[in-house]
């Protein structure tokens, strides 16, 4: 990897890593107002990388939790970017059966691949909206959306997303890992944003803090 | 009466927001453990008469730092300072004998609501 400029100073990752703390820990109380699920959670981490290598350090990321699907959620505003939701392929299952316990007939009648699908993009919809919605909140900005997509790693989507990072950037990934209690699924989120959104995100950081001095 | 503080917690961003956002004008002493097991070994040690509790930290976390304290001390006030506010990450904290819990980030306006129903408690204690 190539050496990466650096963007923040160590006292703004630490308050990145507090506030993606503060906003994903929201989030999973709301996921778990929809879903009956208990997320655990674990202390975020904040990286800053070169968006040329990007796919690298997200295919390490990824590949370690093999066969993975990805929800990709892309966020517009000062604070611009995309969220990542990475399951383990084949735990939507497990989250199925909690989404609907009556076993309907649309449940028994659609193939387990689309619902297992459904199931993530729903939970990555909820999850990753949650997050960026809380993290602009608390620095008293707003941002816009689009749809959740699936994509798989090897994809031509994926590869798009990796594009949309400008290669001689830095780019800033807050990646948290987090279990969902008793279905044995393990998930990452990761927030990637890039020098566009720098300017604004220090500066937004520094008012934050001026609050505690 | 409430004369030392402790906060734990693992981010020192987040050490510093509640420390600042903590009543100036009554002297308190205020003292900081990084992660669950810290907190144990300082509790022992300073003996504070509260102590803001995160949840999800490295090493050990809130939660069987909270267990651990109170099996020290069932008295041991502890309010849970945590953005981990999932119904059931409340009722367990809640279950082992934590005071009160405050969403972070906490407001002035809260943490103060919360240490005076804390020196309350201390002054029954006191008097019973």
């Amino acid at each position: 990897m190539t050496e990466k400029k650096k963007i923040c100073t160590a006292e703004e990752i630490e308050v990145l890593q507090e506030l993606m703390n503060i906003a994903f820990g929201n989030a999973t109380a709301d996921l778990a107002e929809v879903i009956d699920i208990y997320v655990v959670l674990n202390v975020p981490e904040i990286n800053m990388v070169n968006a040329g290598d990007l796919p690298t350090h997200l295919k390490s990321a990824i590949d370690a939790r093999s066969e993975s699907g990805i929800v990709q959620q892309k966020f517009w505003g000062d604070f611009n970017g995309s969220g990542l939701l990475v399951f383990p392929r084949g735990g939507g299952k497990d989250l199925l059966n909690l989404l609907d316990e009556n076993k309907s007939t649309y449940y028994e009648n659609t193939p387990i691949a689309t619902l297992e699908k459904g199931v993530f993009l729903e939970v990555a919809n909820i999850l990753i909206g949650a997050c960026v919605g809380k993290f602009s909140e608390l620095l008293e900005t707003f941002v816009t959306y689009s749809p959740p997509q699936f994509v798989h790693g090897d994809s031509e989507e994926f590869k798009l997303l990796i594009n949309h990072f400008d290669s001689t950037q830095t780019a800033i990934i807050m990646k948290t890992v987090f279990q969902f209690d008793k279905k044995n699924i393990t998930g990452l989120l990761l927030l990637i944003t890039n020098e566009e959104s720098i300017g604004w995100l220090r500066s937004a950081l520094k008012e934050f803090m001026e609050d505690y001095e | 009466m409430i004369n030392k503080i402790m906060i734990v917690d693992d981010s020192p961003v987040a050490r510093r927001m509640l420390k600042t956002s903590i009543p100036k004008n009554k002297g308190y002493e205020i003292f900081e453990a990084v992660n669950g097991q810290d907190g144990i070994e300082k509790f022992k040690s300073l003996k504070p008469d509260v102590i803001f509790m995160d949840l999800t930290m490295p090493i050990l976390d809130g939660y069987k730092a909270t267990e651990e304290i109170k099996k020290i001390d069932n008295n041991a006030i502890i309010i849970v300072t945590t953005a981990d506010v999932q119904p059931k990450s409340i009722a367990t904290v809640m279950e082992l004998g934590a005071f009160t819990l405050l969403k972070k980030p906490a407001k002035a306006k809260s943490i103060t609501e919360a240490l005076d129903k804390a020196e309350q408690k201390l002054k029954k204690k006191t008097k019973g």
